[in-house]
Parts: C-alpha cells; sequence; structure tokens
C-alpha cells in the first residue's frame, strides 16, 4: 500500500459525478449551462474558470479516469492505457509517431512538465500576420502570471539530472546558452517518470487541478465518452452526440445526445478539427484541420564515460533555444533543444536497430544520453504542417508528409547535437538515422552527417506536440476561430485548446495552451454569466450563482 | 516522395497479389476474432522477434522459447489495446505477409517464416528498411517498433540493459 494519498479516490469518495466506464452508467441525455469535450490543457482550466462562475457544466472525455494509485511508472501499461490509439497513433504515411494523452488530464496527465512561456518572437509574428492583437507579450503576461500561480510553475532547482547535464555542460563549453526548465510541479520526488503519469500527485496536471476544482464545484465528468457529433440548427449547435466506448475505443453502449447553451471543443489538435469535421460543420475557407503542427523530434544518443541513468530524475530541466534565436523565424527551419526520458521500451524503440546494433545499444543503455532536437514548423511556406482527415469509422489521421525543407533542419539539428555530446565528453555518438554509425569524434561524426541521405523513413523522425488545425484569427479568412475562441460561422461553439494556434510556437505548448484557454475561459464566462473569475480567486459564492 | 498509408493496403495488397499470382479472397485475417494473433501471424512475429533481439535472447532454448511465448502474449495484449481500426490494419498487413506471395513481394523472403533462418530475416528487415519504396519502410517500422516496445517495456528485458526498474514509493 503506498503513502500517497490518491487525491481522485478521495474526491469520488466525496460524492463527485464522475459517469462512464467503471463509474456508472452514462445517462440517457443530459443537459447543462456549457458541455466541455476533453479534459486536458484547454479543457481543465475552462471547466474550473466557469464551473468558477456558477455555470452548470458537463465534461466529455474519450479516455479513462486513471490517478496515482494506478500510476505504477511502467512503460507496459502507460503507453496503452494512457495514450491516444493505445500509444499507436502516427500520421498517415507512418513516418512520426504523434503521443497525445487519451485519460483524465489529457497529455498534461503525460507530459514531462517543461512550462515554457509562449516565445515573443512566435507571439510577435501571431500579431502581425494573424491580427492576434491580444495575444501580444504584453496582453499576455498576465495570464501566464496567473496560470503560473495556479499550477506552481516556477524553475526547477534541483541538481539536472546527468542526460541533462550533458546538454548544460557541452553547451556551455561552447558558448551556447543552456537554462534551467521551468516546471509545474509541487513536492517532486524528482523520479523521473513524467511521461508514465505521476505517481505521487506532484506534477500539477490538470489531473490533480483544475478538473478536481470543477468537480467539487458540481461538475458532471463523463469519461470513456467519445464525442461523437455536434448537431448543427442553423448557424447554432443544438446537441452533441455522444458515444461511451470501451478502454480500446470501441463502442461501449447506446449513444446518447447532451444539449447545452454553449459548446466548447478542447480535445486537443487531430481531435477538435475532427469532431468539427465529422459533424459537417461550416469551413468556408478550407481552414479546418489545416495546419496541424507536430514540432517533428530528431534524437542523437551518445555514450558517456559516467553512468547517465536516464530514467532518473526530472526528464526535463535544462534546454537550449540557440538555434531558435540564431536566424530569421521564417528562414531556414530553427530548433530548440532538449533532452529524452532514457526509458527501455521508448529509447530502444526510437533510437532503432536490430541484432548487433540492439546488444550494443544494450551494453552501453545505462551511460546513454538522448538529446532531441524539436523543429519549429509553421512559419515558412514549406513547413505548413499537416491536414488532419477522416478514416471510414470517422476516426482522424494526420497526413503530414516530411519534405526537403523539414530533412535539412533534421540534418542540423543532428549536427548541432552531435557536437554538443562530443563537447560534454562523449566517448561516442550516433544520431537517430538508418544509416548512421557509432562516431568516435566530432570531426568523424561531421563528415559522416554531411554525407548521409536525410530521407522520410531512414531519416527517425518523432513528434513531440499536436498544436493548430483550428486557427484563431482576426479574420475568417485566416482562422477558424475569433481571438477569443468563438467559431466564426457558430454562433455557440468555441474552441479553448493547442488546436488554435495558428502556428507551432517552438515551445512546448502547456503553458500556452494553458494561458489562452484562460483568457478565453474568462471572457466566455463573463459573457455568459456577467462574472468576473479567476483561477487565484475562490468561487462565486453559491447563492449568487443560483441567481444566475 | 512515396505517401502511402497503411490505410491504403487494400488497394496496395491486391496488387501485390496480383503480381504474385494470388487473390484477396484466400487471405486469412492476421488477428482471429479474439485479437489475438493468428498462428501464421505468431509465427511470423516469432520470426522477427528471433531476427531484431538476435543476441538478447536467452542462450538455452527452453528459456529462449519461454521468453518468445512471454513476449508473443505480451504483443497480444498490446495490440489488444489498439483502437478497432487500428487492429483492422494491423490484421490486414499481417494477413499479407502470412500468404506466400504477399511475403515474397514485400520482404523478399523465399521460405516461411517458421522455416527462415535469423540471417534471412535479419538481411530481408535490412533491405525493407533501407528500401525506396515508403511501403516497405512502413512494414520494417511497422514489425519492427511494436516488436521493440513491448519486448523493452517488458520486466523481463530489464537487465539487458542495465535497468533497474522504477523506483519505489513507501
Amino acid at each position: 500500500m503506498s503513502s500517497i494519498v490518491d487525491p481522485i479516490k478521495e474526491g469520488l469518495a466525496r460524492g463527485w459525478k464522475v459517469l462512464g466506464g467503471k463509474h456508472g452508467p452514462l445517462p440517457t441525455s443530459l443537459d447543462c449551462d456549457v458541455v466541455i469535450v476533453g479534459s486536458g490543457a484547454g479543457a481543465g482550466i475552462t471547466a474550473e474558470l466557469l464551473a468558477k462562475a456558477g455555470l452548470k457544466i458537463a465534461i466529455v472525455e474519450e479516455g479513462p479516469l486513471k490517478s496515482s494509485s494506478d500510476f505504477r511508472q511502467l512503460e507496459a501499461d502507460a503507453y496503452a492505457q494512457l495514450y491516444q490509439e493505445g500509444g499507436g497513433r502516427k500520421t498517415a504515411d507512418q513516418a512520426m509517431p504523434v503521443l497525445q494523452g487519451r485519460c483524465v488530464g489529457g497529455s498534461t496527465t503525460v507530459n514531462w512538465a517543461g512550462a515554457f512561456r509562449t516565445p515573443e518572437e512566435t507571439l510577435n509574428y501571431w500579431v502581425d500576420i494573424y491580427g492576434l492583437k491580444e495575444c501580444g507579450a504584453e496582453a499576455m503576461k498576465p495570464w501566464f502570471e496567473q496560470v503560473e500561480a495556479r499550477l506552481n510553475i516556477s524553475e526547477w532547482l534541483t541538481d539536472p539530472n546527468a542526460n541533462n547535464s550533458v546538454l548544460r555542460r557541452g553547451a556551455l563549453k561552447l558558448g551556447i546558452k543552456a537554462p534551467t526548465i521551468h516546471r509545474n510541479v509541487k513536492g517532486c520526488w524528482n523520479l523521473g517518470s513524467c511521461g508514465l503519469g505521476c505517481p505521487t500527485n506532484a506534477k500539477q496536471s490538470m489531473l490533480v487541478t483544475t478538473i478536481p476544482t470543477a468537480l467539487d464545484l458540481g461538475a458532471t465528468l463523463m469519461v470513456q465518452t467519445r464525442a461523437d457529433k455536434l448537431e448543427l440548427k442553423g448557424n447554432q449547435i443544438s446537441g452533441l452526440l455522444c458515444q461511451p466506448v470501451h478502454a480500446d475505443g470501441s463502442h461501449a453502449g447506446p449513444a446518447f445526445r447532451i444539449t447545452a447553451k454553449h459548446y466548447v471543443v478542447a480535445g486537443g489538435a487531430i481531435n477538435s478539427p475532427a469532431l468539427m469535421m465529422r459533424s459537417g460543420l461550416p469551413n468556408p475557407n478550407d481552414l479546418l484541420g489545416r495546419r496541424t503542427f507536430l514540432h517533428p523530434t530528431v534524437a542523437s544518443s551518445a555514450v558517456m564515460p559516467e553512468p547517465v541513468q536516464g530514467w532518473a530524475g526530472a526528464p526535463l530541466a535544462v534546454f537550449s533555444d540557440h538555434f531558435l534565436r540564431t536566424q530569421p523565424i521564417d528562414g531556414a527551419i530553427g530548433y530548440k533543444l532538449e533532452t529524452a526520458p532514457v526509458h527501455p521500451g521508448f529509447a530502444m524503440t526510437n533510437l532503432g536497430g536490430m541484432g548487433r546494433t540492439l546488444v550494443d545499444k544494450a551494453k552501453t543503455f545505462p551511460h546513454t544520453s538522448i538529446l532531441i532536437g524539436l523543429l519549429r514548423d509553421g512559419f515558412h511556406p514549406e513547413a505548413g504542417g499537416g491536414v488532419v482527415e477522416l478514416k471510414n469509422d470517422g476516426s482522424p489521421v494526420l497526413d503530414y508528409p516530411i519534405n526537403g525543407y523539414l530533412l535539412d533542419g533534421a540534418r542540423r539539428a543532428h549536427l548541432s547535437m552531435v557536437e554538443i555530446q562530443f563537447a560534454a565528453g562523449a566517448k561516442s555518438v550516433r544520431p537517430a538515422h538508418e544509416q548512421a554509425q557509432d562516431y568516435q569524434s566530432w570531426h568523424q561524426a561531421r563528415e559522416a552527417i554531411l554525407a548521409l541521405p536525410y530521407e522520410p523513413y531512414i531519416t527517425t523522425i518523432g513528434s513531440a506536440h499536436v498544436m493548430g488545425g483550428c486557427a484563431m484569427a482576426a479574420t475568417p479568412a485566416q482562422g477558424v476561430v475569433q481571438p477569443d475562441g468563438q467559431h466564426w460561422q457558430v454562433a455557440n461553439l468555441s474552441v479553448h485548446d493547442g488546436s488554435v494556434f495558428p502556428t507551432s510556437i517552438g515551445a512546448n505548448p502547456q503553458l500556452t495552451v494553458y494561458a489562452q484557454a484562460a483568457r478565453m475561459a474568462t471572457g466566455l464566462a463573463k459573457r455568459l454569466t456577467e462574472r468576473d473569475v479567476r483561477l487565484d480567486s475562490p468561487a462565486v459564492p453559491a447563492s449568487a450563482a443560483s441567481a444566475a | 516522395m512515396k505517401r502511402r498509408s497503411l490505410l491504403k493496403l487494400g488497394i496496395a495488397s491486391g496488387v501485390v497479389l496480383a503480381v504474385a499470382g494470388g487473390s484477396l479472397a484466400l487471405l486469412k485475417p492476421g488477428l482471429l476474432a479474439d485479437g489475438k494473433l493468428s498462428p501464421a501471424a505468431r509465427q511470423l512475429m516469432r520470426a522477427v522477434a528471433l531476427a531484431v533481439f538476435d543476441g538478447l535472447l536467452p542462450a538455452e532454448a527452453a528459456a529462449r522459447e519461454a521468453r518468445l511465448a512471454a513476449h508473443l502474449d505480451q504483443l497480444d495484449a498490446n495490440i489488444a489495446g489498439f483502437p478497432p481500426h487500428l487492429r483492422g490494419e494491423l490484421s490486414q498487413l499481417l494477413s499479407l505477409l502470412t500468404s506466400s506471395g504477399g511475403r515474397f513481394t514485400l520482404t523478399g523472403l523465399t521460405s516461411d517464416w517458421a522455416s527462415a533462418s535469423v540471417a534471412d530475416v535479419q538481411a530481408s528487415l535490412q533491405a525493407m528498411s533501407l528500401s525506396s519504396l515508403g511501403l516497405k519502410q512502413q512494414i520494417y517500422h511497422a514489425l519492427r517498433d511494436l516488436s521493440s516496445l513491448v519486448f523493452f517495456s517488458n520486466a523481463a528485458s530489464w537487465q539487458l540493459v542495465g535497468y533497474p526498474g522504477p523506483r519505489e514509493i513507501p
């Protein structure tokens, strides 16, 4: 029996209204003020703020409700239970895996707890190109501050683990800045298992913060429930058809209908545009599902003389934006450097190889350091991202071709990471590429990387963050939703998640989603109730709320 | 650039079989009604495991067979967690690869999966991984990556990589 108190079990015992899966039968119909699709970063913030405004809300989540007592820090459990498509989601041509959470808390339950304010150059670009004056750095500052206070986001003061130390040491030696990351944690045990669900409730994900607050204020959470279709009547949504599902996503009972005054779609990029596509919502400028971004990600592994044990300790502690900042945002693609947790399943799979190669990797595994380079897509005509398509069964798939522009970035990111790893003292380095070898020196690696063919598939490319597909913009010609999240064509529909980003952002997106959702949901609460709500203030008293 | 998806395997498999002189109607699904690997698909995934994890499996025959059996059972469990559409695509792929025409056309293997040598399967996978055909590279990754994730996520493999397992929480 673990000493950790599970706040979700306690909440359920207090009488939270949670339905679906093992939590009791779903209703045949339900009426509320606002229904929120999803329970991740955008949905969680929205749920708390709208519940605080006294609104009767329902949250619809396709995944299961899992909590600290379920999180055993095991790869064998986590990918299958907590990620989209049982961990098997990939782009249409299978070239890039797509990691997204599918559980209460969404990706915030399984992310690596890196919290960055949106880079200023990204916000400036949004203002200049998409007319989003609400998103300027000054205008966003109070939203970041509010969210940071709510989720305990602050600089990580514990020493970085050995994997992150490689990045810091190598970068400093080359005169490259590698600052410390901010994290959304409280009493972190430094276990390194963030990606498998935090077993100590230290990570301030939506699962342990905003969703519990909303449930304590009387919200209804429906889990293992897929938002199947929004019903459109004139320019209004008249209902949301929901499909109960089993853990594997197959049907688990009759569909039912939720009616609400307002509908907030926050199922995350890919899923949110897919719901709107399935529903046949107006899309006059053919923008829905387009410009979906991934931060395509390349990796390089190094064998260090010292033990690294990259499975232990905060997976993200140090980063470098040097290669984002030293060139124009709309020139050759820039990349952010970070580290990845070195768990056996994840690392041995993503670093590629078989037979002899795997045997060698297994031997040096405890000394292995992994750096990753996240390509900043969306700022250049050759980096237009992917397009969400629907399969015959209505489920989405992202068609995201990998082109020469991205592959040029992959090569340059490999070069940067390899140079840093050798500068940090690596004995050998191998970029993740089917034709790469273990290189013994920076000179040898550089010559080899410059000669390697950079083509799809043989260049190992993953993806880090899914963004876009329902862009916000100041005009309907450029956006699916207005700057406040309101759909341009449908009156009572908003989108509050990472799908509203008009480009990728060049940073881990959770804090950007939180801040945008806080801005949008505060405005929505005001429009619907005339009330002012904040994440760092208590709810409007019940008596005032019932008078609404 | 070739951007074919496994989704389009339905069409691709028709072409492959026409070339190989077979027929779609004769194919058996790669996954059984209960979602588990069919006997033929199990042979295939066993051959892939022997090739990919060559040098990492127990040397002693009985222990090796036990490890392989556990691996294949774990594959079944993982696949069971995939959504129905993904299981359908995988079933179709495995079905094609366990037909003699599909196997030869896509992997170049002349002998069936059960009798192919480790060296032959390795050579075939290696060639697929570097193929100029996107479809072959997709199949390589589908087989290799799924096998690898399941194999190394299993506690039985941790000592191979010096991973002590998660830190205990008192």
